[in-house]
């Protein structure tokens, strides 16, 4: 029977050609909104290593001033990131299974073969878990060991585009290359790898929230070893005057991440951390209220607002507009098969059961449905072109966001479509109930 | 013309009632009448007798609200919409006056509706298709649209319909009312011609001179029988003019 | 011309599932092209805003270098006072932070030493002598910093705090809403004293209140990092500044350039983000306003369509053309004021709910009745064309059978 309706269809479309384009440019271009529109949400809500979202934890203490909290309009929230003094502590345990710090510094790398100048590099000095916690892909080598965490050993990990720039790409894996003048060895190159959004640094430094990873990896320890001041973000409540008082001092600049695959392990290390902080409180530090805390990747996106209101606005703005496109469907849809309603009726009487006359309006709304999806994706794909060339020159993250994503695409292509069904429900179910004999003698 | 003392249709007190808010309309009255298998029954009456809900009753287009309704020995007075729909595509086969062709459909389509809706096998459907367009004499025109044909054609064209899905029972409205009679009187020879071939036909007119072809004269006024006498009529045998 | 609203009543009374979903959309077009509207005034209004300096000649180049052995100390002495020697530079300054751009510290400013009693946010941002000069924002009150005033960079040590500053107009009313601010110690990491107050400028941050900028007289360089500001006579910018960035990537053997941009860049990037929202608001709005449009038609083309007749039967009793026209835009109309009715109360209840969760102004009510007017024009438009094909049904289809 399907075929048999899927042929009726056609030919009512073709004895409505005009109402027919009607209804699917109104599907059409509330997909198409849709699309847009979740794809941009979608993406910027997107957890870039949502399989080890149960595991991995970003690592908070409230260690601001007693008089003020960090966030005044949210006096409960800690800061973001550690003091150099708590992540060293904390970063001795051997609790985790894996565990992190993470800090930006600037610097120059140079003595590549054939480089004419200096190039200016956004450095993240990490310890060697980061590669694995984060599941970070490598085209050559490897993480470094952790052996050389401890030393540190002179050894660089470099992003892809990096080795691309001064290797034309080769595995430059074993070569030496001065990093602020000081001679690094090459142990991996990084394939492509850009989470975004960048859950593993969310503190705004090194280009936002969704900006570039770093281009260059060191050990976190040549950070201190060098004086080398931290590029991304930091944030002192008391004046710091060198480089030995900020180790010592309040400023908070460290994040830190930890794996902790079990939840005895999880609780372990909250115990930890709080009798860390109960000793650390009679010396005189931690006066606030007590907050340690351990986030979720999925928590901690969330915290941090990565979701743009814009976006959000844009979103609901998106299904009104669909919700007038469908209203407006079923509105025309209503009239359409009422005005069929006498040859329903004649097929109502040579034996067809609501049913089937049920049946086969709505398969005539799916394939409305499914034209108008259809079009809907060509016009979202052009809306997703336009939003990327609108922002390709702004601070906005709609430009890296608004690509071609698939499962926000289907996302939206089964909820536009879905819906387009649901409101074609009503009108293929009115039709259904026609009397029979109504419209048999009407002229 | 022989047929078997078996009742196809039989109506007992039956009853309908339009009602509003205002009034109530009786628009059958206790009314009560059979027809035999393989009889040609015209039904009769002034406009706003009874006729076309009767004919909607008899064909289980409408409900009615007292009374019992036999159809080829079964009761059919309470089922549900499902089962009577199965039974007007199984057993009943509808004429209209305003024939009631799906415009955008074409003859062979038009024809293939009832059949479609009983699941037939698409040989099957064809075959039987082809063979009460033939019947009709427009074997021809399979691929033409129902716009394309005269009236008299279009008439045809339903009376195929109503008859390739071999019905017990042949329901006609007036089926002569939109046409001029050199076309009536084919399209009455057409059923008289069905009727011969053993199905039972009922004809509702208001039209006397068509009803006095029938085998037999039911009159319903105001709702109501008013009486039967029954005609030994027999047909006269005719020239089968297909051509218009 | 007979105005009989009984009649249309009752027509819609016959297809009152048509009437209704017309009328929904029509109301869930009226709230959102309201707050829509609303929404890119905001925006508008704040793209509107003056940045307060000369974005016209003025541009960045930013300065970093190795590590340990680039001494930004020294590099941006002799960068200023290259700089401040080429012919056409009006003046220059190093920064450790850049308006417009987001790049910069922000600060909480206190009114009590310790951290306690009552606070301003504000950003901030350390520059040479000539930071106004260059932002070619005027001080309205009190004096310029004097060079013994500025705290040079020392390679290894964070800058120590300066003990001057000069804040905006803004954040001087918000900090002494009743006095005058000039002289006034403010309190953050050091004690400060308020020496001069500068008009209204937009600072690095770019989140509100956006002009709350305090200064401080303060060499950068810490990370070895510096950005410097340089702003030139009229129509010399891109000459001076593919000079500058040529000299300068040429003069610091363990220095980099990192970026360079012009201050209209950092402004126009700044405003896209408002703008683009606009832009985008106002596509998806009117191409909703559009779908109702077509409702409206389509609704008014299926009622001329199954009342042929009886609008037949209408002219064959007398009614002439102008009756049916007026019979059909009535219709329209009631439907249109009963989703606008409905609309308004939807309009109010997003535009609150705006107001709490996004912290946007109250929606105006004039938006609202600007917004219906609008609509209803727009909508007995979209009705028009129907109305005047059912005028031009001749009264004979009434006596016409099939």
């Amino acid at each position: 029977m399907l075929g048999y309706y899927t042929r009726l269809a056609f030919k009512s479309f073709r004895r409505t050609p005009g109402l027919t384009a009607l209804m699917v440019g109104a599907i059409a271009f509330g997909i198409a909104a849709c699309i847009v529109t979740l794809t941009v949400h979608h993406a910027m809500g997107r957890n870039p290593i949502w399989w080890k979202n149960n595991v991995l934890y970003a690592v908070t203490m409230d260690s601001w001033d007693p008089h003020q909290p960090y966030d005044p309009p949210h006096p409960n929230r800690a800061p973001g990131q550690l003091t150099y003094r708590d992540a060293t502590y904390l970063y001795g345990s051997d609790i985790p299974k894996r565990k992190a710090l993470l800090s930006f510094v600037t610097g120059t790398l140079s003595g590549a073969p054939g480089q004419a100048a200096p190039v200016w590099t956004m450095t993240r000095i990490t310890n060697a878990g980061f590669f694995h916690m984060f599941d970070v892909p490598f085209e050559y080598g490897g993480p470094w060991s952790a052996a050389a965490d401890q030393g540190p050993e002179p050894v660089i990990v470099l992003s892809r585009r990096e080795n691309e720039k001064l290797f034309d790409g080769r595995n430059s894996v074993g070569h030496t290359i001065l990093w602020n003048h000081l001679r690094f060895r090459i142990v991996g190159v990084l394939n492509h790898w850009d989470p975004q959004p960048r859950f593993d640094d969310l503190t705004g430094g090194g280009g936002g929230n969704f900006g570039r990873p770093a281009r260059a990896f060191v050990p976190f320890k040549w950070g201190p070893a060098l004086h080398l001041f931290p590029n991304g973000s930091m944030s002192c409540w008391a004046a710091v005057n060198t480089y030995r008082e900020l180790l010592g001092s309040n400023c908070v600049w460290i994040l830190m991440w930890v794996e902790l695959p079990t939840r005895a392990q999880r609780q372990r290390f909250l115990d930890f951390m709080n009798a860390y902080w109960a000793q650390q409180r009679t010396m005189g530090r931690f006066q606030r209220p007590r907050n340690n805390h351990l986030w979720k990747v999925s928590q901690w996106l969330r915290l941090h607002h990565i979701v743009s209101n814009s976006s959000r606005l844009l979103l609901r703005l998106a299904f009104a507009f669909l919700a007038v496109c469908l209203i407006n469907t079923v509105g025309i849809l209503l009239a359409k098969f009422l005005r069929g309603a006498p040859i329903a009726g004649v097929r109502r009487a040579l034996g067809a059961t609501r049913r089937q006359i049920f049946a086969q309006h709505l398969v005539e709304v799916a394939m409305l449905a499914l034209v108008g999806s259809a079009f809907g994706l060509l016009l979202g794909l052009g809306g997703l072109a336009g939003v990327r060339a609108l922002y390709a020159h702004s601070y906005s993250a709609y430009g890296k966001v608004a690509h071609f994503d698939l499962i926000g695409i289907a996302w939206a292509l089964a909820l536009a479509a879905l819906s387009t069904l649901v409101a074609g429900l009503y009108p293929a179910w009115r039709i259904g109930r026609v009397a029979p004999a109504r419209y048999l003698k009407s002229q | 013309m022989t047929h078997s003392e078996a009742a196809m249709l039989r109506m007992q007190n039956i009853s309908k009632i339009y009602r509003t808010e205002l009034i109530e309309t009786y628009a059958l009255r206790e009314l009560s009448l059979e027809v035999k298998e393989g009889e040609f029954v015209a039904v009769s009456g002034p406009s706003g007798s009874g006729k076309t809900t009767f004919l909607n009753i008899a064909g289980l287009l409408e409900t009615f609200d007292t009374g019992t309704y036999e159809l080829d020995g079964r009761d059919v007075s309470r089922l549900s919409d499902d089962a009577r729909s199965r039974i007007r595509n199984e057993k009943i086969g509808f004429i209209f006056q305003s024939f009631n062709l799906i415009p955008d459909l074409d003859i062979f389509d038009n024809v293939d509706v009832p059949l479609r809706y009983r699941r037939m096998k698409a040989a099957e459907r064809r075959k039987r298709i082809e063979s009460s367009l033939e019947l009709v004499g427009l074997a021809a025109r399979m691929k033409h649209l129902p716009s394309q044909l005269s009236g008299g054609q279009q008439q045809r064209v339903a009376i195929a319909r109503a008859i390739a899905g071999d019905p017990a029972l042949i329901l006609a409205d007036e089926p002569t009312g939109n046409l001029d009679s050199l076309m009536a009187r084919q399209i009455m020879d057409l059923l008289e011609k069905i009727n011969g071939m053993g199905t039972t036909v009922v004809l509702v007119t208001h039209d006397a001179e068509l009803a006095r072809r029938a085998e037999r004269n039911i009159h319903i006024v105001d709702g109501v029988v008013l009486d039967s006498p029954s005609q030994a009529h027999s047909p006269q045998p005719r020239a089968e003019s297909a051509a218009d | 011309m007979i105005l009989n609203i009984r009649p249309v009543l009752s027509a819609i009374k016959r297809n009152p599932t048509g009437a209704l979903l017309v009328g929904l959309q029509v109301s869930i077009t009226l709230a959102v092209l309201v707050n829509a509207a609303w929404i890119v005034h905001q925006r508008v209004v704040k793209i509107e805003q003056p940045t307060g300096i000369n974005t016209r000649d003025t541009f960045t180049i930013a300065v970093s270098g190795s590590a340990k052995q680039f001494n930004a100390g020294a590099a941006e002495t002799e960068d200023l006072a290259y700089l401040r020697s080429l012919p056409g530079v009006a003046a220059a300054t190093v920064a450790d932070g850049v308006p417009l751009t987001g790049n910069g510290g922000d600060t909480t400013v206190w009114l009590q030493p310790g951290h306690r009693g009552r606070f301003v946010p504000s950003a901030e941002i350390s520059m040479d002598i000539e930071g106004i000069k260059t932002l070619d924002v005027p001080l309205i009150a009190g004096r310029n910093f004097r060079p013994d005033e500025i705290v040079p960079y020392v390679p290894g040590k964070i800058a120590p705090s300066a003990s001057e500053a000069i804040v905006t107009q803004a954040l001087a009313h918000a900090l002494f809403p009743h006095g005058n601010a000039l002289g006034k110690t403010i309190y953050g990491a050091v004690p400060k004293t308020i020496i001069g107050i500068a008009r209204n400028f937009m600072g690095p941050q770019l989140g509100s209140p956006v002009y709350n900028t305090i200064i401080y007289p303060r060499l950068p360089g810490q990370g070895n990092y510096y950005m410097l500001l340089v702003r030139t006579q009229p129509g010399r910018r891109d000459a001076i500044l593919r000079a500058a960035k040529k000299h300068i990537a040429a003069s610091h053997r363990y220095g980099v350039i990192v970026y360079t941009q012009t201050f209209a860049t950092a402004n126009s990037l700044m405003d896209s983000s408002n703008r683009n929202v606009a832009i985008l608001l106002t596509l998806v709005t009117a191409l909703m306003l559009g779908v109702c449009c077509l409702g409206i038609f389509g609704l008014t083309t299926f009622n001329v369509g199954s009342r042929t007749r009886q609008i037949g039967t209408h002219r064959a009793l007398g009614a002439r053309r102008r009756d049916v026209v007026t019979h059909f835009l009535l219709e329209n109309a009631i439907i249109l004021a009963g989703g606008a009715l409905l609309g308004a109360i939807l309009a109010l209840v997003i535009g609150e709910w705006l107001t709490t969760h996004y912290a946007l102004p109250r929606l105006n009510l004039a938006y609202l009745l600007v917004g219906i007017v609008a609509l209803a024009v727009v909508g007995e438009l979209a009705a028009w064309q129907p109305a005047r094909r059912a005028a031009r049904i001749p009264p004979s289809v009434a006596t016409r059978t099939v």
